[in-house]
């Protein structure tokens, strides 16, 4: 094999790679279709993912929520108190005084604690 | 994704970014846009086009799968694609290191518009060409067939090879001298001396 020397065999070669260059641009055939194909299948996973994350986010705050109250039984617990609570502002039993007179007035009148016998007493004293 | 005429074409980084938000159109128009180059420099740099099918079809579904983590602006697409073009090589010389390509197996196009003569003259360059590139050591040729064949900038393959310019400046001077070496006997054969 001769060594390269000349300025004609660098000429040579720079024309030849133009050449070849031009030549090609064939691709295989399917190729693009298949390379188009294998993108919208990764799209489609990303897609899917997305939703997951967002539904695994949801459920995620929702446990913590229950686990931070204690846990399922402390919940059910929670919501007999409040149910407990609502009926007897409603309906209080016969012995509580009825919230909604004491707040709005009334002419019912009670005296838990003796108030007005103490007040006789201190007057008598004094 | 309907762009009007007026406007200038999305780069490829925009291309990617609405490529992992979900755009279709994305991904055909970066399939039309890469593959070709990416096909391209795995077939000069492997000497098999069934190979440097896989690797292009393979490269691309890196870069479909790495799009939601691409930083625009920080790096060309093509640069990576490149990259992740001539490492898929690499693997493959090393999978079947020590057995020689089939070059003569490699079909060469043959513009039909020529003569017979003058078509089988093109296909007998190209293929002594083929043939030349492949007696290069893995390295010249990837930066012969970049420098030459892509036409990218030395600083573009420095990046692209992660060595510096003044090493791709060396390994392309002399991957071509091998190869004007290698041709030079040649030139009546390739029909270089007809004029």
């Amino acid at each position: 094999m001769k060594m390269a020397e000349t300025d004609k065999d660098f000429k040579d070669l720079d024309l030849l790679f133009a050449e070849t260059r031009q030549s090609e641009g064939q691709m295989p055939e399917g190729l693009f279709r298949r390379i188009v194909a294998d993108g919208e299948q990764v799209q489609a996973g990303f897609a899917a993912a997305a939703a997951a994350r967002g539904q695994a986010h949801g459920q995620g705050m929702w446990s913590q929520f229950v686990t931070v109250l204690g846990g399922w039984p402390t919940l059910g617990g929670l919501a007999a108190a409040c149910a407990a609570g609502v009926w007897i502002g409603l309906a209080p039993p016969s012995f509580l005084p009825d919230p909604a007179e004491l707040v709005l007035g009334g002419n019912a009148q009670m005296d838990l604690i003796g108030l007005d016998e103490l007040i006789a007493a201190l007057a008598e004293e004094g | 994704m309907s762009v009007p005429a007026s406007l200038p074409a999305p780069t490829d980084d925009a291309l990617l970014v609405l490529f992992a938000n979900g755009d279709r159109d994305a991904a055909r128009e970066l399939t039309l846009r890469l593959t070709p180059r990416a096909y391209g420099v795995a077939v000069r740099v492997l000497g098999d086009r069934a190979e440097a099918e896989d690797v292009a079809q393979e490269a691309m579904m890196r870069l479909w799968r790495m799009s939601p983590d691409w930083q625009p602006g920080n790096a060309k697409v093509s640069t990576w694609l490149y990259r992740v073009v001539l490492n898929l090589c690499l693997d493959i010389k090393r999978r079947r290191r020590g057995t020689m390509a089939a070059l003569d197996e490699v079909p060469e196009p043959v513009d039909p518009g020529k003569g017979v003569v003058e078509g089988m003259q093109d296909s007998a360059r190209a293929g002594a060409l083929q043939r030349a590139l492949m007696q290069l050591p893995d390295r010249q040729r990837q930066a012969v067939v970049l420098r030459h064949m892509e036409e990218l900038s030395n600083p573009e393959i420095a990046g692209i090879m992660q060595i510096s310019t003044e090493a791709v400046e060396s390994l392309t001077a002399r991957g071509k001298r091998a190869l004007a070496t290698a041709l030079a006997g040649r030139r009546r054969e390739l029909g270089y001396e007809d004029g």
